[in-house]
């Protein structure tokens, strides 16, 4: 089975091409057929792949797929080739199935959009580069794969293209993602340059051998990477752009800046580990951002009043949770999360979706409230998925996946109290903007009618990823309830084991104060947006209140600061500095070519006997050099 | 000789004296390939001799051709008349 | 002969045969469509020929012409190549009012030129095949007398060639004078014992040089360039461009690698001057210019002084870099002439850059393969012409040639420049004239599916060059 993986990616790839070529020609039914087809197949091929994996595990837990030479020139080797192992698996079987899902529920939430071939072209070329980026054995293809999903990302942002508005937000992204690419390429060519491979298994086990413990070019190069990985995953202080990147159709939302492209950060740390086991600044980095971000994209989250922006903030609060497991070396804990997000976050936008189809296109959750009978559905979707992303114990994925990133934070040696305090109150937050979200969309009275019925083309999805938020934790658990790590044994072969260090209590008693936390933040968010409407907005209409919201709405005034800080200062030194010395190199160039030009042009005279003469005299010149030497 | 059709070339205007001058440079070739086939005492000289002759006839063939064409249109043998195309 | 020998020459035998029947035919029956598919057809049987062929070589038939590996990786990128511009042809002469029949014999006697010259291993041959092609050429150039570009064009190209091949012979000659020897092979014993007569031999390969210099258009030969590229129909132009300075540049390296010429102080420092001139000043000249094909015949001097970099590395590596790149830029030239002479109308080439203004949003498949090309030739990755540069690149890197490579690399980011330059017109979304102020005329299907099997071959040796790679190597048996 192995020998298939090519496939894996290779069969998107191709969707995508005759979607491109074909597609303006190609009835709607047909391109939906190549889109979810494509997906499938390679989710089947993937799960077959996963089955032998389990099965008849590869020699040394992983198996490399050559497929042809690239590149060759005397010792220097460049190959198309793929490398599985337990954490590529896992993730390559998370977005080929979440894919498939969101491709299923795109056919109808796209039906009668007249970009319709075009939007399952670019959804096609996004998971095939995904997929790229995750089984690429070398530097090259991840980095072949890290831009392909930049550019998909790009373009669906940016679908409905005749709103400048949407361009604009696409751009934004696309730049801000820019900012992070530039400092992972520089770290990437830090390690090729260093350790003299691009293969990235040589690589990592060349830094084991080569640098020290606590190494400089560890530590640049870790702290390169994470820069690329914050601007992927939208974390602190690069996370501007994923809140606006939800201008692009709902599904792309959801499988792109939710369950997949985001969490391309977290792969890439993940691959990276042994860099970061070597630089503990650079880990603590990770974990700091982590925590730092998981608060402040909470506070954003609880003021906002579009559904999408919620779960937007609410993303990167997350993939913040998985920076911090990845900051404390609870690494198995942070892919964990990243499977149980994928479902619940996935689930959340699709059943957005179906609350945006049906409102009209209307996304303030102010202007919607009472829809819990009209649209059942969204609304279980919303309370499991909610539930899952809040974390309620025991019945929900996200409660085990959260609870071990928040154990290894103040167990793992890496940890400390602080940083599992700060996660803790992430929790609070989390259950409170969630529940904020549910109550003030689906109970209270109802403002508007919804018209639209969904189909079940829409419908099965919800249902498929429904049951996946719930049964998708329990895959691994935790020792105060039998003690079962399956999943975290399955990665063992990629992953270190989460360390165990000194905790000043006990697993059951962390928890408990978790599962505290969850309950507080439900309850404050029953009183206040439920039972007692007018004391939330009578609090967000005082001063201070008035103040706060504004702050956090516009997610801590981050977007004024930049354009304080870079916008206009780059502007206005570009405006006032037009001719400064930088520049003159670059007229003087310009002046020298352009010189040259119009001199070399004079030689053009369109005279044939000139012609001749310049024969003549290159032939003179060329027999009195043979004469000379 | 050789030289002799290079000013030839470079210095006629008229394009029927060009195609002559070109004709010249051929032929000193030629000449200098039968030269050197007596020096050396082989037919290869003389060989490529008459490969020379009957390239050059063909050559001059389509030149007298084009010639011909160009009269028509410019109503000159001029070659500067025809340069129209440049920089 | 014996039958060996007429297996081995079996391609370029089917070659002659096939423009002996087109002849015919035209006699008998004149047909456009038949004659396009009897050229097909023949080149098609040529190129099937390549394999019998290839089970008997090496071998030298006659003392004028060597069929090798090499001799037949070559034949195989001429027939190609020659089917395409046939294929790309036929919609563009049925917009024009001419005789168009002929136009398919003289460009298969072209293509037999070439094959000539690439099996050339003796001056006789070599002389031969190049006037073979040179004859072709002018007429070719000419050949929509209506134009008066085109007979210009004509009237440059026969002059200077001619003159050219005249410095080429008596080069030849000098070197026959003092070596006593036409075959190439047999030259290097001279060569490299050194004998008295050593300054009129290399004063002989100098004179030489200007032959080979005027064919690949290199700098100071290089004059000639633009105005024929502007002047000969879009598909001659595609013709020049590609298979004859294919061939040349497969007879130059024959010749001075067989011949132990390249070995010498004094043609190493000539090549060195003419690339690195070549690279600069078509570049330059290409900045700010307005018409297509000038722009493609400037960045063409430009990059055969990048081939002559492979040239200049030398040894096995260098030689089969500068085969790789020499496939992609034919390949990437037949596609960006193809364009433009799939645009092109009965009144003139689509040769103004103001004609691709807005062109993807007005014909997106075609604008695609041109921009796919341009990309080619500006050497972006995942194009046939990014591998060819960096293979150049490693050989220069090989044999240690710093200069050239920094020359290289500045004179590829000049080209990036005005390459871009026409892509950005492309995608312009301002000022797109109307179907009314530019007509585009419709896209011949057969010229259509040409351009799109080019486009496919470019990304393929793009991101898959294996094979050919692995067939050039094979074939650079032919040269060591």
């Amino acid at each position: 089975m192995f020998h298939l993986l090519w496939l894996v990616p290779a069969i998107p790839f191709a969707g995508a091409a005759l979607l491109m070529i074909f597609g303006p020609r190609m009835a709607h039914r047909t391109a939906a057929w190549i889109g979810c087809c494509s997906i499938g197949i390679s989710a089947v091929i993937s799960m077959l792949i996963a089955w032998q994996f389990l099965h008849q595990p590869p020699a040394g837990g992983s198996y490399t797929q050559h497929l042809w030479t690239w590149m060759s020139v005397a010792n220097f080797h460049l190959g198309i080739s793929f490398y599985l192992d337990a954490l590529s698996l896992i993730f390559m079987l998370v977005v080929t199935f979440v894919s498939f899902f969101i491709h299923v529920y795109s056919s109808e939430y796209m039906r009668g959009d007249e970009g319709f071939s075009r939007f399952f072209a670019y959804m096609n070329l996004f998971v095939a580069s995904m997929l790229v980026l995750l089984l690429g054995s070398n530097l090259l293809l991840l980095y072949l794969g890290w831009e392909g999903v930049g550019v998909c990302s790009y373009l669906l942002i940016g679908f409905w293209y005749t709103d400048p508005k949407n361009g604009l937000a696409a751009q934004k992204a696309f730049i801000t993602t820019r900012v992070g690419d530039t400092a992972m390429a520089v770290g990437l060519y830090l390690l090729f340059r260093q350790l003299g491979t691009l293969n990235i298994q040589s690589l990592m086990q060349a830094a084991q051998h080569q640098w020290p413990h606590g190494s400089v070019y560890a530590t640049a190069a870790g702290l390169l990477l994470l820069g690329g990985a914050c601007g992927k995953s939208a974390q602190l202080p690069l996370q501007t752009w994923l809140p606006d990147a939800m201008a692009g159709p709902t599904p792309t939302s959801a499988l792109i800046h939710a369950a997949t492209m985001v969490t391309a950060g977290v792969y890439l740390i993940a691959r990276t580990h042994v860099l970061y086991s070597l630089a503990p600044t650079a880990q603590l980095a990770v974990a700091v951002v982590g925590a730092a971000t998981l608060i402040a994209a909470g506070f954003a989250a609880l003021v906002q009043d579009d559904i999408k922006r919620i779960l937007a903030y609410s993303t990167v609060s997350q993939i913040g949770y998985m920076f911090l497991g990845l900051g404390v070396g609870a690494w198995t804990a942070a892919i964990f999360h990243f499977m149980t997000h994928a479902f619940f976050k996935a689930l959340l936008f699709l059943a957005s979706g179906m609350v945006i189809t049906s409102m009209h296109h209307e996304q303030n959750i102010f202007k919607m409230g009472g829809l819990r009978k009209e649209l059942p559905l969204a609304y279980w979707a919303f309370v499991i998925g909610g539930c899952s992303l809040a974390g309620l114990p025991l019945v929900t994925a996200g409660f085990y996946s959260k609870g071990l990133i928040l154990w290894g934070a103040l167990s793992s040696p890496v940890g400390s109290a602080t940083l599992w305090f700060f996660g803790v109150i992430g929790v609070l937050m989390t259950s409170l903007y969630t529940f904020r979200l549910i109550f003030i969309t689906f109970h209270g009275p109802c403002h508007h009618k919804p018209s639209q019925k969904t189909g079940w083309l829409m419908g099965v999805p919800v249902i498929v990823l429904m049951t996946l938020s719930v049964v998708g934790g329990f895959v691994e658990l935790p020792s105060y309830l039998g003690n079962h790590p399956w999943f975290t044994n399955f990665l063992q072969s990629a992953l270190p084991a989460t360390a165990e260090g000194h905790a000043p209590l006990t697993e059951l008693g962390a928890e408990g104060i978790v599962v505290l936390a969850f309950f507080l933040g439900l309850g404050a968010a029953w009183f206040f947006f439920l039972q007692r409407r007018e004391l939330s907005e009578s609090m967000a209409g005082s001063g201070l209140g008035r103040a706060l919201h504004r702050w956090w709405y516009t997610d801590w005034g981050m977007d004024w600061l930049y354009d304080r800080l870079f916008v206009r200062p780059v502007g206005w030194f570009s405006r006032t500095n037009k001719k400064d010395a930088v520049d003159l190199i670059y007229t003087g160039t310009a002046a020298v070519t352009r010189s040259g030009w119009s001199s070399l042009r004079l030689t053009e005279t369109g005279r044939v006997r000139w012609y001749a003469t310049a024969l003549v005299v290159g032939t003179v010149i060329f027999v009195l050099i043979v004469a000379l030497l | 000789m050789f030289a002799l059709g290079l000013i030839g070339l470079l210095v006629r205007r008229n394009l029927l004296f060009i195609l002559m001058a070109i004709e010249v440079m051929l032929n000193a070739s030629g000449l200098a390939f039968v030269s050197a086939g007596a020096r050396w005492g082989q037919a290869d000289g003389q060989v490529m001799f008459l490969f020379i002759l009957t390239v050059a006839a063909a050559e001059v063939a389509v030149g007298l051709a084009l010639l011909l064409r160009l009269y028509h249109r410019f109503h000159s043998l001029d070659v500067d008349a025809a340069s129209e195309m440049r920089g | 002969m014996s039958s060996a020998d007429f297996t081995a020459l079996l391609p370029l035998i089917v070659l002659s045969a096939t423009s002996v029947v087109v002849m015919m035919a035209i006699a008998f029956h004149r047909n456009h469509r038949l004659t396009v598919f009897l050229s097909f057809a023949g080149l098609a049987l040529s190129f099937w020929a390549l394999w019998p062929a290839a089970s008997v070589v090496p071998l030298q038939v006659t003392p004028l012409l060597v069929i090798d590996r090499f001799s037949l990786y070559y034949f195989g990128l001429i027939f190609a190549a020659t089917a395409a511009i046939v294929l790309m042809s036929y919609g563009y002469l049925e917009r024009h009012d001419v005789r168009r029949e002929e136009f398919y014999i003289l460009v298969l006697v072209a293509a037999l030129g070439c094959c000539v010259l690439v099996a050339a291993d003796h001056f006789i041959s070599f002389f031969l095949g190049l006037e073979i092609l040179s004859v072709t050429l002018y007429a070719l150039s000419a050949y929509l007398t209506e134009r008066e570009i085109a007979l210009e064009a004509g009237m440059k190209y026969l002059v200077l060639a001619a003159a050219s091949a005249a410095f080429l012979l008596f080069g030849m000659a000098l070197v026959y004078a003092s070596t006593g020897t036409m075959s190439f092979p047999q030259i290097a014993n001279d060569l490299l014992s050194g004998g008295a007569a050593h300054i009129w031999v290399l004063a002989g390969v100098a004179f030489m040089v200007t032959g080979f210099g005027f064919k690949l258009a290199v700098v100071p030969f290089h004059l000639w360039t633009p105005d024929v590229y502007q002047g000969a129909p879009a598909p001659v132009t595609a013709l020049i461009a590609s298979i004859s300075k294919g061939a040349m540049f497969a007879v130059l390296l024959r010749f001075f690698y067989q011949s132990g010429a390249r070995d010498l102080h004094s043609t190493l420092l000539i090549f060195a001057i003419i690339a690195i001139s070549s690279m600069l000043v078509g570049n330059l000249l290409a900045l700010f210019q307005s018409n297509v094909k000038r722009i493609l015949a400037y960045s063409s001097i430009a990059h055969l002084g990048y081939l002559l970099v492979a040239f200049e590395a030398g040894g096995k590596m260098g030689a089969a870099a500068g085969t790789f790149y020499l496939t992609a830029y034919v390949i990437t030239t037949l596609g960006a002439f193809g364009v433009i002479t799939a645009l092109s109308s009965s009144g003139r080439d689509a040769e103004d850059i103001e004609d691709y203004r807005g062109l993807f949003w007005r014909r997106p498949i075609i604008a695609t393969i041109f921009t796919a090309m341009l990309f080619s030739l500006a050497g972006i990755p995942l194009t046939a012409g990014f591998l060819g540069k960096f293979y150049t690149v490693a050989a220069g890197a090989n044999s240690s040639l710093w200069s050239m490579i920094f020359v290289l690399v500045v004179a590829s980011v000049i080209g990036v420049f005005y390459y871009l330059r026409v892509v950005v017109a492309i995608f312009a979304t301002e000022n797109v004239p109307s179907d009314a102020e530019r007509p585009l005329p419709a896209v011949h299907a057969v010229g259509g599916f040409t351009l799109c099997a080019l486009a496919v071959v470019l990304i393929w040796l793009g991101v898959f060059p294996h094979p050919v790679l692995d067939a050039i190597h094979r074939a650079m048996s032919g040269l060591f």
